[in-house]
């Protein structure tokens, strides 16, 4: 697109290749004109932030300031939070969020794709499952917490359910989905009927699996975070629920970048197995997909 | 050959009923018989169930009245030995060219390598070599259409069912796609139903045209098409004499059908004038 607009304002070089190469500096010039503006975003808003609570604008004891999250965050990584080393409690939280993911993730899809094959069975549990799912299911937190303790398992629990409910709808919704023709060809050509949901119907319901698999992620985090703010002995969560508890703005806001930059390494590990198992999508399908993140 | 036994339809009718209890005829009392080799194309309007006679003699669909069999085999559950190209491509997006070829072989139960070297065989013989690892949305509408006459051809089906399967194709592609598909069956000889709505293409490729009335369709007509094979360019003999003799009277009987469905959909249109 853009080298077709080139040709037509540079008409000087000619040849193909130049004009190629004229398109790809372009691009990298404005590549990087746009990381320089987002640096420098950055610097104004976190410069101001710094340089107003400095002067007594901004409460430092309620709003914190950029200089007062570092040195907390620094000297958590020293000296440990009040329930051990910083970086157990980051151990503690992403064990329970991928637990709880992959659990989510594995039920949901099981289901989904046996409720989508067999409309008996979907029929038979479409009301309950309607049911459970009006429910706000972080309240089941506090239930998991008196069932299965302050440990680990109450917030794998509750990330798990989190996570099913969005995997199991667009799982089932995918299997729904599937194009027709593509199973009668399978039959046709002699498919067995586990072969069929094998070849066509999960490839095809993938999709709609992946899409799910990115709000899932985030809310598996925030069922363990929310877990461990009800009861817990160890986390971030409860980092968060203890600087709360003392007014101490500078570690929620630290505690609150750690579990960001958490979240946002595990999504783009996402974005990495997206691309490997949707390889077969046209380009343009998967770009715009990518940058609805 | 007319004696021995191919497709046969006796009396058969298909309702549909609608999930509000609603029953749809889509065919009705279609009798007919195509041999063993023969290129069969069913012409008719636009919802007369010509694709439904195709998926009973699939067995993706079975008939609410008559009987359909195949070499002798009464229908019941998917025909074994048959093949079916959709009027889209029915290739699996997710697979490559040569996974999708593959398949047919896969689902019979031969090892990977058998299957994959069948493919690629059958990629050549459809002038696809070089695009095995291609997925399906990379190719051409004529490449695809290929590739999903490869992935029918590849299981050698005795029964070959063919939905409008150019009428996606534009038109100088479709031409070729036409005379492909004649020498690939020439090999073979498959019995071919073909459906389509394209009279010039039914004459120039089948035997034998079957006529069916609009919607709930029957046979109207069956009409043999003596023209000489090989039959050559669809682009050439469109222009024989006897071709256009033909043309002539298969339209005859084509048109009445055509303006009874037209009539049916017009009527609810405010200036429907032929109802």
């Amino acid at each position: 697109m853009s080298a077709a607009s080139s040709t037509l304002v540079a008409a000087p070089a000619t040849d193909a290749a130049s004009l190629a190469l004229r398109a790809r500096a372009r691009n990298l010039r404005r590549r990087r004109l746009v990381r320089l503006s987002q640096a420098a975003v950055v610097v104004l808003l976190l410069g101001s932030w710094e340089f107003f609570s400095r002067i007594g604008v901004i409460d430092e004891f309620f709003f914190g300031s950029p200089v007062g999250i570092a040195e907390r965050l620094w000297d958590w990584a020293i000296n440990g939070t009040a329930y051990g080393s910083l970086w157990f409690q980051i151990y503690v939280t992403a064990k329970e969020s991928v637990l709880g993911f992959v659990a989510g993730v594995v039920t949901g899809v099981i289901l989904g794709v046996a409720l989508g094959e067999v409309p008996f069975l979907a029929d038979v549990f479409q009301p309950f499952i309607k049911a459970v799912n009006a429910l706000p299911r972080i309240v089941l937190g506090s239930i998991f917490v008196m069932w299965l303790g302050l440990g680990l398992a109450s917030k794998v629990m509750l990330a798990a359910v989190l996570v099913f409910f969005v995997v199991f709808f667009n799982a089932f919704q995918g299997v729904r989905s599937v194009d027709r023709n593509l199973i009668s060809n399978a039959r046709i050509l002699g498919a067995t009927r586990l072969q069929v949901v094998w070849h066509v119907v999960i490839p095809s319901a993938m999709t709609w699996i992946i899409a799910s698999l990115h709000v899932a992620l985030g809310l598996a985090v925030i069922g363990a975070i929310v877990g461990e703010f009800l009861g817990s002995q160890y986390g971030l969560g409860l980092v968060i629920a203890t600087a709360q508890n003392t007014f101490d703005a500078n570690g929620v806001f630290g505690a609150m970048l750690i579990i960001g930059l958490l979240a946002a390494g595990a999504e783009s590990l996402m974005a990495l197995v997206e691309k490997r198992l949707l390889a077969w999508r046209p380009a343009s399908a998967a770009d715009s997909s990518a940058k609805g993140i | 050959m007319a004696s021995a036994v191919g497709i046969e339809f006796s009396g058969v009718t298909k309702r549909f009923v609608s999930p509000t209890g609603e029953v749809m005829t889509a065919v009705r009392d279609i009798s007919m018989s195509i041999a063993p080799g023969e290129f069969c194309a069913i012409v008719g309007p636009t919802g007369c169930g010509k694709s439904t006679t195709l998926t009973m003699a699939a067995g993706l669909e079975e008939p609410s009245a008559g009987a359909v069999s195949v070499f002798g085999r009464p229908v019941t559950g998917i025909t074994p030995g048959a093949g079916f190209v959709f009027q889209s491509d029915a290739l699996m997006p997710w697979k490559s060219v040569l996974a999708n070829v593959a398949l047919g072989p896969t689902f019979r139960g031969l090892s990977k390598a058998d299957s994959t070297a069948a493919a690629r065989e059958w990629l050549k013989t459809v002038g696809l070599s070089g695009f095995e690892n291609h997925y399906p949305h990379q190719l051409s509408g004529g490449m695809r259409k290929r590739a999903a006459l490869a992935a029918a051809l590849i299981n050698e089906p005795k029964m070959l069912l063919m939905d409008e399967p150019f009428s996606a194709l534009d038109v100088q592609t479709r031409a070729i796609m036409s005379n492909e598909l004649l020498s690939m069956w020439e090999r073979t000889r498959p019995s071919v139903l073909f459906v389509t709505h394209d009279l010039e293409e039914a004459i120039g490729l089948a035997d034998k045209v079957v006529v069916i009335t609009a919607g709930p369709g029957t046979v109207k007509a069956t009409f043999k098409v003596d023209l000489p094979r090989p039959r050559g360019p669809l682009q050439e003999i469109r222009f024989h004499p006897h071709f256009l003799e033909l043309y002539q009277q298969i339209w005859d009987a084509l048109r009445e059908e055509v303006a009874r469905a037209y009539a049916r959909t017009a009527t609810a249109m405010p200036s429907g004038a032929a109802a």
